[in-house]
């Protein structure tokens, strides 16, 4: 009989199989001999390693626990240093998502004061915002000096205005928040990957 | 009854996660013998194995409070058990692998010859699982001694389901080899 079934006996011996694979292996047992017996030698061997079990000369489990109460160090500390650790990276994104919200608002509220100052909704009460403008009107004065004042020129100036304008508002502060938010949720992946490696090469260093 | 056992392991893993020492008692005993088996089989000496398993026993207690609930700790204590087996075995003077004297006591129910065979038996398959590689042999152990399932291995050692079934057919195929025909055939007579 060819195509034996050799590779997966071991993963049919422990329960492992499923499926079409079960069914193939079960049906070319049954008329496989050479296949039959390396399962019987698998069979074997494991009752082997299990009747080989070592017996005696082990501390028994009290003991054992009661040596080991003596011996564990303090855990407090580590939980709550731990806890302290865990709870300011849970800040991070926080505060970076208060920090953009607040960014926001502040942009908004501006542009909806200005445009109320420009229409003169509340008269001169709102003027101390125009310094800001004449800043602005004084700058602007400054590149129409220099670069002259053609159509095309403050068409320029005022495209690159607007795409800075829209760069900052718009791109910057969400790419900078998901850049953030990428990092800390790396550092998460990071720390849970830590739970089951860390313990586990606890003595690697 | 295994849903009551679970809650109860959970309740107890809850405690020792703030330190309660009790606990932490009660999950050593649920644990002790399954990871004397496995470290024992890693170690091939019952004092390195002591000294393995009380390592491993310390730093899960150490991990404890970052153990995330609904995640097998037996999984996570095996895996803790098995580097601890590897690094005791690091540090331990190279002395002879196999502790002769206490790796199996006789049956004092059994006949001289039974008693005699079964120490040959013991001893034979120590030898035999101590020439495995050590990833061989781990991933052995975990099936054999620990009764971990494949995917169980697999997130303990943190390797693919494909590794852990080359590596348990490796292992399986050289132990077959060392311990054939002298106990393997006898062992067929009687399964």
């Amino acid at each position: 009989m060819s195509d034996h079934v050799t590779q997966w006996l071991g993963a049919y011996l422990d329960g492992e199989l499923r499926g079409a694979l079960l069914r193939q292996v079960s049906n070319h047992l049954e008329n496989c001999d050479h296949c039959q017996v390396e399962l019987d030698e698998m069979r074997g061997l494991s009752a082997l390693l299990h009747e080989a079990a070592p017996v005696g000369d082990f501390l028994p489990t009290e003991r054992f626990v009661a040596n080991l109460n003596l011996n564990l160090p303090r855990q407090t500390e580590a939980t709550q240093t731990r806890k302290v650790v865990e709870i300011g990276w849970w800040l991070i994104p926080a505060g970076v998502i208060a920090t953009w919200v607040f960014v926001q608002v502040t942009f908004q509220l501006s542009a909806l004061l200005m445009t109320v100052s420009n229409i003169g909704l509340f008269g001169d009460s709102l003027a101390w915002l125009s310094l800001s403008g004449t800043r602005q009107t004084a700058w602007f004065g400054l590149l129409l000096n220099t670069f002259g004042n053609s159509a095309g020129t403050l068409a320029l100036i005022n495209s690159i205005d607007l795409f800075i304008q829209d760069l900052t508002r718009h791109f910057f502060w969400q790419a900078a928040l998901g850049l953030v938010y990428l990092a800390w949720l790396v550092r998460w992946w990071l720390g849970q990957q830590n739970q089951t490696t860390t313990a586990g090469n606890f003595s690697r260093s | 009854m295994a849903i009551a056992q679970a809650e109860t392991e959970a309740a107890l893993i809850a405690k020792a996660q703030t330190g309660d020492r009790s606990a932490y008692g009660e999950l050593v005993r649920q644990h002790h013998q399954g990871v004397i088996d496995v470290v024992y089989r890693m170690c091939g000496d019952t004092h390195l194995a002591e000294d393995a398993a009380q390592d491993a026993f310390i730093q899960t207690w150490l991990h404890l409070p970052s153990f995330r609930p609904g995640t097998s700790l037996r999984n996570w204590l095996y895996r803790i058990a098995v580097n601890a087996a590897l690094d005791t075995l690091r540090r331990a003077p190279k002395t002879p692998f196999v502790d002769l004297e206490t790796l199996a006591m006789p049956d004092p129910q059994a006949g001289p010859e039974a008693a005699l065979l079964q120490k040959e038996r013991s001893l034979a398959v120590q030898k035999a699982l101590s020439s495995l590689p050590e990833a061989s042999r781990a991933v052995l152990v975990l099936r054999e001694y620990g009764s971990l399932s494949y995917q169980e291995i697999s997130s303990a050692l943190d390797i693919p389901l494909g590794t852990v079934m080359s590596r348990l057919n490796y292992a399986r195929e050289r132990l077959k080899e060392i311990l054939t025909p002298d106990f393997i055939d006898m062992e067929m007579e009687y399964v």
